[in-house]
């Protein structure tokens, strides 16, 4: 036992020693900082993401990352988020037929049954409203503050998921939060960020002006674009809109699938076992 | 009162956390906090609530406050002190065990609300609960009693009184 501490505790030391002199000694190569052409990039980004006074350049938002995330290069996570839908509509696909409706009316499943104990049930009811509340906080000032659509997404479908846990998933099912109504959610966020995303081409088309795929703020050729203020309050155009649906689109997706994960074994085998088995 | 109780109830708590988790008072942020808390009081105020008579209670409020100031600092004071001085005693005197704690308080809230306050204050911590027998068992660091009513009067005895006023 005594060995045992001593190999830990001076392996520790070692490392520590290891790693400072290797720090000190420049083997994170001779530019701990960003090369300078970097920094450049940085700082013109944080010079025009909230600048009215370049309404060329600017994305009409102080957060910068989701400026970058959903203006700069929003089509990127558009593609990110294709990606990310891609994978759920695989899971929807690998259990396609299989559904827990039938083992809900089994008396076994009865609500109120399993679980655990009454004190994470009673915390997790009074839990429940308050992560919404969160998330959609995180979400509503993503282009305010840190955070976003798909980081206050997440966040929601921890409620779905402790209920899942603590309750049970038959609980969730009773309670409506099944597949179908979570497939809706997401399917109108995405269908919300994909009409975002052609808004300013959608007005152009009525009115005649040029426009944009992905375009937030006006620019010298194309005059259109979503509004960055809203009577003195800034939502920074397309910006607020992505997030709200980007957070609906996750926190569907994110709980259908956690529904899907939580469908016993016994019950996936009783869909595709077939019957020449005994 | 019914569901409409419920939910106003719902959503004054859950609009007061948005804004303060959001951190700014703005017209921005009390319209969006408006709609997100009537959503979502909506949504859950079947799972929050059972009895929401008792939201509109101003009395239960007034322990609330009582309890939380009694609470954070006389009792998990002098049970930091307790525990902190176990720690640093170059004997470690402990005398660990778990043992069954009784309570008396009929609504689930009250019951949570004195489990949580045993778990969170350092040396005792809730291990399970049984709400057939209407008893927890509890993890004590230093178990003086085992009989259920001895050990009830010195590890709980003043949650519950708090609890039962609060939520009751």
């Amino acid at each position: 036992m005594r060995i045992k501490k001593f190999l830990v505790l001076s392996s520790l030391i070692i490392l520590v020693l290891t790693l400072s002199l290797a720090f000190t000694k420049g083997a994170l190569g001779h530019y701990p900082l960003p090369l300078p052409g970097v920094r450049l990039l940085a700082s013109w980004y944080l010079f025009t993401t909230l600048n009215p006074q370049y309404p060329v350049f600017t994305a009409m938002s102080p957060e910068a990352v989701t400026a970058i995330v959903w203006d700069y290069r929003g089509l990127d996570t558009l593609f990110e988020t294709a990606v990310f839908f891609l994978a759920i509509v695989g899971a929807l696909a690998l259990m396609r037929g299989i559904s827990l409706k039938s083992a809900l009316n089994n008396a076994s499943n009865r609500v109120g049954d399993g679980g655990l104990s009454l004190i994470c049930k009673t915390a997790a009811r009074l839990l429940t409203p308050l992560i919404i509340v969160v998330s959609a906080s995180i979400a509503l000032h993503g282009h305010l503050t840190p955070g976003g659509g798909f980081q206050g997404g997440s966040a929601a479908a921890v409620a779905p998921l402790l209920v899942l846990v603590i309750f049970s998933v038959y609980f969730l099912l009773s309670k409506g939060v099944s597949e179908k109504p979570m497939l809706i959610l997401r399917t109108v966020g995405l269908v919300g960020i994909y009409l975002t995303a052609l808004a300013a081409v959608l007005i152009g088309l009525f009115t005649g002006l040029n426009a944009y795929v992905f375009q937030n703020q006006p620019k010298p050729d194309a005059p259109l674009g979503l509004p960055a203020q809203i009577s003195g309050a800034l939502i920074s155009g397309s910006l607020l809109f992505f997030n709200v649906f980007e957070y609906l689109a996750v926190a569907g997706g994110f709980t259908l699938v956690f529904i899907l994960l939580s469908i016993p074994e016994e019950v996936v085998k009783s869909f595709i076992g077939g019957e020449t088995h005994e | 009162m019914g569901f409409a109780g419920k939910v106003s109830g719902v959503f004054i708590l859950t609009f007061i956390v948005y804004v303060v988790f959001s951190g700014s008072i703005t017209a921005y942020d009390l319209i969006t906090g408006a709609v997100v808390a009537l959503v979502t009081s909506l949504i859950t105020a079947n799972l929050v609530v059972s009895n929401p008579n008792k939201l509109f209670q101003v009395k239960r409020f007034g322990w609330l406050l009582a309890y939380s100031i009694r609470y954070f600092f006389v009792d998990e004071v002098r049970a930091h002190l307790d525990v902190m001085r176990r720690i640093l005693h170059p004997r470690m005197p402990i005398n660990p065990g778990i043992v069954k704690i009784p309570y008396e308080v009929v609504s689930d809230y009250a019951m949570l609300t004195i489990a949580n306050s045993i778990t969170n204050t350092p040396g005792t911590v809730v291990v399970d609960v049984f709400p057939e027998e209407k008893a927890f068992y509890v993890h004590w660091i230093n178990a003086v009693v085992t009989e259920p009513e001895k050990a009830r009067e010195s590890v709980s005895k003043v949650f519950e009184r708090f609890a039962k006023r609060i939520f009751d």
